[in-house]
């Protein structure tokens, strides 16, 4: 079994989800001075010979670390449908999100933490596990909120709560026969989840520190990192932080700037962290969206929908740095070079934690691979 | 001519009786039911049994009274031999108190999706709505009330909470006209940047709102009430995306006729706009509305609500999800949601009458439990679905179950309390047939204090189980005495009699227990968060 | 005409706002994002969605482009007398343009602003320059040599626009969360603080502020100021807002109307004028694409007359006391003529009166 293996190695991920379609042209494939470039600058970045946006100033000092997909084309322009895309690597179908087969195949039952753990502030309940079963979906935390009741009533000790614990699970089991599976399963696994909780609810006590404040910011986004960075020291398997806000049909520039401005420092200062802990070989790291932004620029100054010629950033984990793979063309109207779509992403981003995607799911009876069999990774970002 | 009359007159009545004949043969509505959903490919016969009687009676209970039958009531129920016992004790809770509690929490979620107040007091909505359940106001009523009321008179006012807590905001109530009361999400047509979705979505929104658009929210300068008025010009321009035309739309019904104003009448107003004076024009666009939402060519609105009742007590749409009502997206039996709709049209949009065929139905009375070797299929409807119970329904339960409170009787302020937080640890924004556990709900489960307080409480379940020792003297005969606690357990927690495995179970426990009372205390809480009560299976 | 005499004489009766018509057209590729005409009315300027302004003559009608800029411009103003252009960018650069001679010429060129440099503003004397930009600061130059002489900080977000006052030795700058500050540039300090709350929103759906001044002009009598932007913010992503330009007292900084548009305009104020007979003119975008141009009087929030624009409107400038001209986001320069046409009236655009 690939699972028993993968869950020796201790590869993790951190994955930042821009919600609402970042621009490609305000951030990873800037085109200033063309037709559709938009006011914004291209800077030099740690790594010669590439450029980014000028709104990622501390981002372009850290892309040593990070590689650049110039060449997206999910012929999407659904935000839900563009999202799922990306999150299951497959155009269509019930499929688990990347999250999910991490908590399946990288997550042991040993895990002290829930496999996939999504800190957002819109709960978008989705079923995120589909057929790997509910103790792989997302566990939503709304923000740094800790969850509420962390603490066993007064009178419980551990040992009266693991018994009314196990007499729960007497209740169940003979409920459960011959009844459909997919909602017992969803709630039984909120136990396990909940549990999981109340043993590492010391994650949720202290305050950020202030110098971790000073570096990251204190507006929510950067308190969204420090939490992510806390749940993958303490043994989370897939973190998932949304910044919202990106959805800007009208007055791309303007949001642009607020909203990159803000996450730019506390990614970086992230990344940082996970180098400097030495973990950021065993971390991938993704910067995802659900597509990026028209080229023309409407008459809101805003830009629209776009699947056809995107770009996504991911790094670490043994993912070939400071690579950029493929390119639009010279307005950015469309991939001039190495197509790939969120099929190829879904399939690099687990060969990147050593899954075999080409394997099928772990699921007696059934015969399901791991990725879409009609895409394949992008074997050059992978060493 | 004389023979012809005669010819005519004898084909007529022939002609009448078959026709009668066949009116009269006409099975009911729940028969057709049964047969169309056996009919369909894909149905397994035998896959599931009907329910026993106790689990009908939970079932029915928490559907139609939204809390779980009394012990007397199981044992009467348990004891009749009526053979048709089911469908008396479906016309009783139809007919009951707790029925129209039900069903005003159903209808509040389905119309208010647990905002917040804001101009109209929850509880003059909720006695409005309870009322309305116990009049058994027709759907189409009800709809006409809402819509129409404009805040103004104390009498409707709190009919009007729909608007007026949406603050009449344009995007929001158009949305939510479409997805409540006609079953699609048109919020995606209200954006131009959607390729994928198609042109006439837009006209549909842009036509929904053209009846609202000349509403505005008035605040009376004396009272500071919020109420409704109209203007009696202005109409909504829209650009299409794929076309770049702009166009202006009079109201209009998803494809019905555009709704053109009549020729202005000499005076525009009954009442002219001012600072102090809500506007009434002579015609209103916004009773219009009204009008054309409940209009019968507008079948929209009977499928959607037909699909609603669907969905409550068959825990899914015949369309999923219950807002996405489009031609790419067609029911999973298209002939029963055109069944029901029509019945409701043919029962004057009677939902009462709607709820007791569905009852009736054998589909509805299957068991949640396959039988032996055949697959848990929900699908299909040959095995029944579980449903969760609603955030009121399980707070509903639990109290009862605890012995907080006796649900024939008005719940108290702690009890409402109570109700209120599950609303919000429980409760999902709106009608929805979704299951969704979340950690928090479990976290809230196991350590919350108020369902520890629940195990504590006097004259509750666990302190009359823990008394049953005291009324016995039964010393040397200790396995005796637990059959009678599981059975009161079992009854009360789960409406059915324990199995004897089951209660030897609970006997063993209990005997090795040191701490009695920790220990029931300890059975209680685990049956309560178990899926057998999260459930209605 | 000289400008200077003009001034003591009174309006000519003959300027009224609902004879707007267009007269003349001037047309650039990409679509525009600002002007400003030069005191004598001779030319027009104007930023693009590109690097480049254009330049034109409005009696030849001779265009000339000015290269130099490496990121949009989004500020230009002409000197008092003409002579000379200063344009402020994206890339927060400033620069001034020598219109002397034939083909401008850069005369300085500084990085004005780390970030966006949204605004630069000429002073009444002519001696000196405002620029605000996203670094949160408001900065005077010496418009002579282009060099640094005060630094004003104290905005906590991205200053949209900033303008010195006809007569006080104060400017008065906005930012996006409707910030207003009034800076006393003898002694350094801010003199008054105050939040123009109406003139910005926080979208709770996409977590974002949107607001700003996009025009900020003092009524050149100095008694008040008007600035241009928007309220009632529903989702800002989709331009889902209402334009307004505020008109705040001079003395008390207190909103002495909040002009607005028709009920269902949705989108920006974009830019607002001071005619010296009294009215106020206002250019904004809605959402769909078209654009509009009010005329306000004192009296009311609502527009006495309202000119329909095919085309978004995205910078107004005055020429004259009878004409302004219209940056569109066609790419279009438009100039508008405000006393009754000459010729056969013009089918475009669409003129209706209200209130």
């Amino acid at each position: 079994m690939q699972a028993d293996r993968l869950r020796q190695s201790g590869k993790r991920i951190l994955q930042i989800f821009l919600q609402g379609g970042v621009s490609q042209l305000e951030s990873w494939d800037p085109k200033p001075g063309t037709r559709y470039g938009g006011p914004f600058r291209a800077i030099p970045t740690s790594v010669p010979g590439m450029h980014i946006s000028e709104l990622l100033p501390h981002t372009a000092r850290r892309m040593h670390h990070l590689s650049i997909v110039r060449s997206i084309n999910s012929k999407i322009n659904d935000h839900r449908q563009g999202m799922l895309y990306m999150e299951r690597g497959r155009p269509a179908g019930d499929f688990p999100y990347l999250g999910s087969v991490a908590s399946k195949y990288l997550a042991g039952p040993e895990a002290t933490l829930p496999g996939y753990i999504h800190i957002t502030t819109r709960g978008l309940n989705d079923q995120t596990a589909a057929f790997l079963g509910a103790q792989h979906a997302e566990l939503t935390l709304r923000g740094v909120q800790p969850p509420d009741n962390l603490q066993l009533p007064g009178q419980l000790d551990p040992e009266l709560d693991a018994q009314r614990e196990s007499l729960r699970r007497q209740f169940d089991e003979p409920f459960a026969r011959r009844r459909s599976n997919a909602e017992l399963a969803n709630y039984d696994a909120a136990f396990k989840q909940a549990e999981l909780l109340m043993a590492r609810k010391k994650i949720f006590a202290g305050e950020a520190s202030p110098r971790d404040l000073e570096r990251y910011g204190t507006h929510d986004f950067a308190k969204y990192c420090l939490l992510a960075r806390t749940l993958l020291e303490n043994g989370a398997t897939c973190v998932k932080v949304t910044h919202h806000g990106y959805d800007s049909h009208a007055e791309n520039f303007n949001f642009h700037l607020e909203q990159l401005e803000e996450f730019d420092k506390p990614f970086s200062m992230l990344l940082d962290d996970l180098h400097d802990r030495g973990m950021l070989d065993s971390t991938l790291v993704l910067i995802c969206s659900e597509f990026g932004r028209t080229p023309k620029i409407n008459t809101k100054y805003g830009r629209d929908h776009w699947g056809t010629a995107w770009s996504t950033v991911l790094g670490g984990c043994g993912v070939q740095p400071g690579a950029i793979i493929g390119a639009t063309n010279a307005e950015g109207t469309e991939v001039a070079d190495r197509e790939v779509d969120s099929g190829h992403l879904f399939h690099t981003y687990l060969r990147a934690v050593g899954l075999d995607t080409y394997a099928e799911h772990d699921l007696p009876g059934r015969s399901i691979p791991i990725g879409d069999p009609a895409a394949e990774e992008i074997g050059e970002l992978l060493s | 001519m004389r023979v012809d009359h005669t010819l005519w007159t004898l084909l007529a009545v022939s002609l009448m009786t078959a026709l009668c004949g066949s009116l009269a043969a006409a099975p009911p509505l729940h028969q057709q039911i049964d047969a169309l959903i056996e009919a369909q490919e894909g149905y397994v016969p035998d896959a599931a049994a009907q329910t026993d009687d106790a689990a009908f009676l939970r079932r029915v209970y928490l559907d139609l009274g939204g809390c779980l039958p009394s012990g007397e009531a199981l044992h009467e129920f348990l004891g009749d031999t009526t053979e048709n016992k089911r469908a008396q004790v479906i016309d009783r809770l139809l007919a009951s108190e707790q029925h129209a509690t039900r069903m005003q929490y159903v209808l509040d979620e389905l119309l208010m999706e647990r905002r917040a107040d804001k101009h109209v007091p929850a509880v003059d909505w909720q006695t409005y709505l309870r009322q309305s359940v116990l009049d058994n106001k027709p759907w189409n009523v009800l709809v006409r009330e809402i819509l129409s009321a404009d805040g103004s008179e104390p009498k409707t006012r709190p009919a009007a909470k729909f608007l007026l807590d949406r603050d009449l905001r344009r995007e929001d109530v158009t949305r939510d006209l479409g997805r409540i009361f006609l079953g699609r999400d048109l919020q995606c047509a209200q954006c131009h940047d959607h390729p994928t979705v198609d042109d006439y979505l837009q006209r549909h929104y842009f036509g929904l709102t053209a009846f609202l658009s000349r509403s505005y929210l008035f605040k009376d300068p004396k009272s500071g009430k919020t109420s409704i008025g109209e203007k009696a010009e202005g109409d909504v321009e829209f650009t299409s995306v794929f076309t770049s035309e702009t166009d202006a739309t009079p109201p209009r019904m998803l494809d019905l006729p555009p709704l053109d104003d009549p020729s202005p009448a000499e005076e525009l107003y009954k009442t002219k706009p001012a600072k102090d004076a809500r506007a009434i024009p002579t015609y209103s666009r916004r009773l219009r509305l009204a009008e054309a939402m409940i209009d019968d060519a507008n079948g929209a609105f009977r499928r959607n609500i037909a699909n609603r009742l669907w969905a409550l007590m068959m825990g899914r749409g015949l369309v999923e999800p219950l807002d996405m009502m489009h031609p790419q997206n067609p029911p999973t039996h298209p002939e029963v949601l055109d069944l029901l709709a029509e019945a409701l049209l043919d029962n004057d949009y009677d939902l009462r009458y709607l709820l007791r065929e569905l009852a009736l139905t054998r589909t509805y009375q299957r068991s949640s439990q396959a039988s032996e070797g055949s697959p848990a299929d929900t699908a299909s409807y040959s095995v029944a679905r579980l449903k969760p119970l609603s955030a009121e329904q399980l707070a509903i339960a639990m109290m009862q179950a605890t012995g907080v409170v006796d649900p024939t009787a008005p719940l108290d302020e702690a009890a409402q309390k109570s109700v209120a937080t599950f609303a919000k640890m429980f409760g999902s924004a709106g009608q929805s047939t979704r299951f969704d556990a979340a950690a928090e709900q479990v976290l809230f489960l196991r350590n919350s204090p108020l369902i520890q307080s629940w195990l504590k409480t006097e004259d509750g379940l666990v302190a009359d189980l823990n008394a049953l020792k005291d009324l016995k003297d039964l010393k040397d005969l200790k396995d005796l005495e637990t059959p009678e606690l599981a059975e009161t357990f079992y009854l009360r927690v789960y409406s059915r009699l324990p199995l004897p495995e089951e209660s030897r179970r609970i006997a063993e426990y209990l005997n090795a227990a040191s701490d009695r009372r920790l220990a029931i205390e300890q059975l209680t809480w685990a049956s309560l968060v178990s899926s057998e009560f999260r459930f209605n299976h | 005409m000289n400008p200077a005499e003009t001034k003591t004489e009174p309006v000519a009766a003959s300027v009224d706002p609902v004879h707007t018509h267009v007269v003349a057209e001037y047309k650039h590729q990409r679509p525009l994002t600002t002007l400003a005409c030069d005191p004598a009315g001779r030319l027009l300027a104007a930023g693009a969605e590109d690097l480049n302004v254009q330049l034109w003559d409005l009696q030849s009608d001779r265009q000339r482009t000015l290269e130099g800029h490496d990121s949009w411009v989004r500020s230009v103003r002409f000197s008092a007398d003409g002579s000379r252009l200063y344009t402020a960018c994206w890339g927060g650069v400033l620069k001034a343009w020598d219109l002397t001679a034939d083909q401008p010429q850069v005369l300085y060129s500084v990085q004005a602003h780390q970030g966006s440099a949204r605004w630069v503003g000429v002073s009444p004397d002519g001696r000196w320059l405002v620029t605000c930009g996203n670094d949160l600061l408001v900065k005077i130059w010496d418009a002579g040599d282009g060099s640094l002489r005060q630094v004003f900080a104290g905005h906590a977000r991205h200053v949209y626009g900033a303008q010195f006052h006809p007569t006080a030795p104060l400017l008065v700058s906005q930012d996006l969360v409707g910030g207003v500050k009034l800076w006393n540039y003898l002694t350094g300090q801010p003199e008054h603080t105050f939040v123009a709350d109406m003139m910005t929103g926080y979208d709770k759906k996409f977590a974002a502020d949107m607001g700003g001044s996009r025009d900020l002009q003092f009524d050149p009598d100095g008694t008040a100021w008007a600035s241009a932007g928007i309220t009632k913010l529903t989702n800002g992503f989709a331009g889902d807002q209402d334009p307004l330009i505020v008109l705040f007292d001079w003395q008390t900084c207190k909103p002495l109307r909040r002009f607005h548009a028709a009920k269902n305009f949705k989108g920006i104020a974009w830019g607002v004028r001071f005619h010296r007979s009294g009215f106020v003119i206002g250019a904004g975008a809605h959402k769909n694409g078209k654009g509009a141009l009010w005329f306000y009087n004192r009296q009311q929030d609502e527009p006495f007359h309202t000119v329909a624009t095919p085309r978004a409107a995205r910078g107004l400038d005055l020429i004259g006391e009878d004409r302004f001209a219209v940056a569109h986001a066609d790419g279009t320069a438009s100039v508008y003529q405000m006393t009754e046409p000459e010729a056969e009236p013009q089918t475009e655009p669409q003129t209706e009166t209200e209130g």
